[in-house]
């Protein structure tokens, strides 16, 4: 009898809480949006699966080695590791609360010695990290993760565009305006009391607005890494709602006119040009911004390596077999931070919708730039190319095409479209470099 | 008080953050136009051999055919996306 009452508290049933059990849901729902609905299902499905494994009970996965010996251990370790933490344990308490008292005191935070010397002791015991939480700190922690996605994302992009028209690097420019609004949203929920966001909290949460996923989760980890999950959430959820937000957005702003205008032919593009192009952007960040190197110098090079055609192999890997790697390795550690006690609070709630409000303004700003660019320029510009200034690429792109063609059936404004696009790229790693100098 | 500071912050933060990127998108503008310009002078593309006969008598067909198979393709494409 005794061993049955054992196995039942050992089992899953007997240990889930309901918070877990609501964070499981969270994942199948957007193991759900992934495979039904089609939400950018590459990052979706490995976020929702570690979502899920992140919260089985008992099993820790996403808890640190000390993290888990709290959780778990017998009444004689957690003695012990009061001892360590200087905690006294009330001796008439349940282990519960002592777990409770705990977690509290690693939680608020001591000094980095006492924690290290903690850990040890629950190491000591037999308690090791979870596999959840070795990924995150080796692929998000260092930012290694999303530095490689973005090195394979420079390999993917084609700047010809851009190049051919470089002026649309002020629609990029202008949508990033999305992203300091919402933070300025976040601030000020915060001063009216119905959120409590620190202005590196809001800052993470404005980079949504850049529409660039390996970006908002870079700065994220680097600015405020308790709201991870619920960024990268948020910023690629609304990627994939992009088809969905902008048109309405677009076709408010413009008038049927202004969304027949035809652009004029993209002059070609060298091929040196194409080579110097990525040099000349990281001699900028070099002399004025080196805060953004990290994002910026992996993009250019991962661009170079596309363009100078000398190193066919690393390019291919690049963006190819790399980027897969990276991107299950970095969506199991973004849901690894789909904890139930981190993920569902108030603000999560108000992170999602602070994230569709950059969306929407990023799109307005851009189209009311290239109103802007029309109106003074002599070469015509539509204003629907605008929207794709936020990044999400090709997306955003795609959709500029989309609306432009419903406006004129023989408009074909994709290629147009894809220089605001990877200018837009190039904006929000300019922006969250501004911040991390600003912040960090 | 100290969330009118952080209010301040938040302004400031924006100030600086969109002013900048504006700069440096526009150095790029420049630097940009620049290279072009410089690299149209003085490194030329070689001029492109001019096509064989028979490559130019094939070219038409070829891009009709890809042609009406992009059509195609659009089109499906916008039907699943209704």
């Amino acid at each position: 009898m005794e061993k049955l009452l054992t196995l039942w508290h050992g089992s899953g049933i007997y240990n889930l809480t309901l918070g877990q059990a609501v964070m499981i849901l969270v994942g199948m729902l957007l193991l759900y949006l992934a495979i039904g609905k089609k939400f950018e299902p590459l990052l979706l499905v490995p976020i929702g699966f570690g979502g899920i494994l992140a919260n089985i009970p008992e099993a820790g996965l996403a808890l640190s080695a000390l993290d888990q010996a709290i959780e778990v251990a017998k009444p004689a370790v957690l003695q012990q590791l009061a001892d360590v933490l200087g905690v006294t344990l009330d001796a008439g308490a349940s282990a519960e609360a002592w777990r409770e008292a705990l977690k509290g005191v690693v939680q608020e935070g001591t000094s980095a010695d006492v924690l290290r010397t903690a850990r040890d002791v629950a190491v000591g015991v037999g308690y090791g990290d979870g596999m959840l939480y070795s990924f995150y700190t080796v692929a998000i922690a260092s930012g290694i993760a999303p530095l490689i996605i973005f090195m394979g994302v420079g390999a993917m992009t084609d700047f010809g565009p851009l190049l051919a028209n470089p002026r649309t690097l002020f629609l990029g420019a202008a949508a990033q305006f999305g992203i300091f609004v919402t933070l300025l949203g976040a601030v000020g929920m915060t001063t009216l009391g119905w959120m409590d966001f620190s202005l590196n909290q809001a800052a993470a949460i404005g980079i949504i607005g850049g529409a660039d996923g390996p970006t908002s989760i870079y700065v994220s980890s680097i600015l405020a890494p308790e709201l991870l999950g619920a960024i990268a959430v948020a910023s690629y959820s609304y990627m994939a709602l992009v088809p969905l937000i902008q048109p309405p957005i677009m076709k408010a702003l413009t008038g049927q006119k202004e969304r027949e205008i035809v652009m004029t032919q993209l002059r070609p593009v060298s091929k040196r040009e194409k080579i110097v192009f990525p040099l000349a952007l990281l001699i900028l960040v070099v002399l004025f911004l080196p805060d953004a190197a990290p994002l910026l110098g992996m993009f250019c090079f991962g661009n170079l390596m596309r363009e100078c055609g000398v190193v066919e192999r690393l390019s291919d890997t690049a963006q190819n077999a790399l980027i897969n790697i990276v991107t299950i390795i970095l969506g199991l550690s973004v849901g690894s931070k789909l904890m139930a006690d981190r993920f569902l609070a108030f603000e999560t709630l108000g992170i999602l919708a602070l994230g569709m409000v950059a969306f929407a303004i990023g799109t307005a700003c851009g189209i009311l730039m290239a109103k802007l660019m029309n109106a003074v320029s002599r070469m015509p510009i539509n204003p629907l190319i605008g929207s794709a200034g936020v990044s999400a690429v090709p997306m955003a792109a795609r959709v500029s095409n989309k609306v432009g063609l419903e406006a004129n059936p023989h408009n074909f404004l994709l290629m147009h479209a894809m220089g605001p696009n990877v200018a837009g790229v190039i904006g929000s790693a300019v922006a969250a470099g501004v911040m991390i100098k600003y912040l960090g | 008080m100290q969330d009118m500071q952080l209010l301040k912050e938040g302004l400031s933060l924006m100030a600086l953050g969109m002013g900048f990127v504006f700069v440096f998108l526009t150095l790029l503008v420049i630097v940009t136009t620049l290279m072009s310009r410089f690299i149209a002078r003085f490194f030329p593309e070689p001029v492109a051999p001019a096509p064989s006969p028979g490559a130019a008598t094939s070219r038409p067909a070829q891009d009709n055919d890809s042609m009406v198979a992009i059509a195609a393709a659009v089109h499906r494409y916008r039907r699943r996306r209704r």
